[in-house]
């Protein structure tokens, strides 16, 4: 399984975090996004049309949206991942997949305006990105009713892996996090996850690792 | 500030009280601190650091600071004792019927009793108090709160103004609301805000 990969996109963080939290193996192939504009060559034109990243490859298969490529990992290497199989939790996690467009849309395309200086209609973004998180807020809060810490149910699926980059990046695209209490332990549980892994602007949780030495003692 | 629910052992929040930011956090034992938003090494702030057993550390560069807000490590400097003045101005933080409460002066009222309640959730309101005050049809009450009914449900909603004309609502419901009337009032919270925010987008 190979993965054209840019280390500052989060639609291929949710890639390598999946294959991370499955324990799949996948090569990374890096890509020259910014400044380069690799993925917008003749060879990637070739793979992918659209000229977008991540793309996937495995077995002569292709995927290049985000949200196809963890419903294919999931399935062949951690079908836990995709939910129970009932109607109601394979309409849900659909649903935070389709979601998860919106949130590439706004918070995705302000981080990029901000951070690699391409044009946007930068009110516009942040304005749909607050109405993404508040959206992902309430639906929290009523998940959290009902006992579960994760948006599709009571343990993490693709919909979270989907959903938690942007929802952690929004600050890159000046899109504030603080006024949401429920994401900030959304997103702590799934950073507390076996097998988490990092990129730039989400760490993991350093709580959860013992002090690095003693506290030197007054005397 | 905040409600109890939101910020369990090792979670640090950031907030504000008479507009001074804050990071409110509480330890691996359960005791809640109310401090200055920023690492009096680079002034970062505190509200990205994390919470290991009963001390708070900075993300920047791992400060970490006691319970009385005095800095008691430096990692690049493992062997130093840190100076005295190297402490993180603390405000008093007080814990009542499942709200977290910052007194904003040292010889602050003790918080209203709300007995028969739970707590919901907060929400940030892009307006000021007094535009939510007038959606909800009532003044806010000595207390701090509005107590208006939604989803035929009895609820308070304590009253936080933040910076930049917004406000912070915590919402407490009737504790014998069932989840599924809970779910109704935060729903109807998410429509006072619509109407709140777009008559101040008309206006």
């Amino acid at each position: 399984m190979i993965l054209y990969d840019y280390i500052l996109s989060p639609d291929c963080y949710k890639v390598r975090l999946l294959a991370a939290l499955t324990g799949a193996r996948i090569t990374l192939r890096p890509v020259d996004f910014h400044p380069g504009g690799e993925h917008k060559t003749a060879p990637f034109l070739a793979m992918n049309p659209s000229g977008t990243i991540p793309i996937f490859e495995d077995d002569g298969l292709i995927l290049t949206e985000s949200s196809a490529i963890l419903t294919y990992l999931a399935a062949k290497a951690g079908p836990a991942w995709l939910g129970d199989d009932t109607p109601a939790m394979r309409g849900r996690v659909a649903q935070w997949l389709a979601f998860s467009q919106r949130l590439s849309a706004s918070i995705g395309k302000a981080r990029v305006h901000d951070m690699l200086n391409k044009p946007a209609d930068i009110q516009a973004c942040r304005r749909a990105g607050t109405q993404c998180l508040r959206e992902i807020e309430a639906a929290l809060v009523e998940q959290r009713l009902a006992g579960h810490a994760f948006l599709a149910g009571d343990r993490p699926t693709i919909a979270d892996i989907a959903c938690f980059p942007h929802s952690m990046l929004a600050p890159d695209g000046g899109i504030s996090v603080d006024p949401y209490p429920s994401i900030r332990l959304w997103t702590r549980s799934i950073r507390a996850l076996p097998g988490f892994i990092e990129m730039p602007g989400i760490h993991r949780l350093h709580d959860l690792k013992p002090e690095p030495g003693p506290i030197p003692e007054r005397v | 500030m905040a409600l109890s629910r939101d910020v369990p052992p090792q979670v640090v929040i950031p907030t504000f009280v008479d507009g001074r930011e804050l990071a409110v956090w509480r330890s691996q034992s359960g005791r809640i601190a109310a401090w200055d938003d920023r690492c009096p090494h680079r002034g970062m702030r505190l509200s990205h650091g994390f919470v290991r057993g009963e001390s708070l550390s900075c993300i920047y560069h791992g400060w970490s600071y006691n319970e009385a807000g005095l800095c008691q490590r430096i990692p690049a400097h493992p062997d130093l004792v840190p100076p005295e003045a190297i402490r993180v101005p603390t405000v008093a933080a007080v814990e009542s019927d499942g709200i977290i409460w910052v007194a904003s002066e040292p010889a602050s009222q003790p918080p209203p009793t709300l007995t028969g309640l739970v707590a919901l959730r907060s929400l940030t309101v892009e307006a000021p108090a007094t535009a939510i005050a007038t959606a909800a049809g009532m003044p806010i009450d000595q207390d701090g709160a509005l107590r208006p009914d939604l989803a035929g449900i009895a609820c308070v909603l304590l009253v936080q103004p933040i910076p930049g004309d917004r406000t912070v609502l915590h919402v407490l419901v009737a504790s014998n609301a069932s989840p599924a009337a809970q779910a109704a009032v935060s729903r109807a919270l998410e429509d006072l805000r619509r109407r709140v925010e777009s008559e101040r987008l008309a206006a």
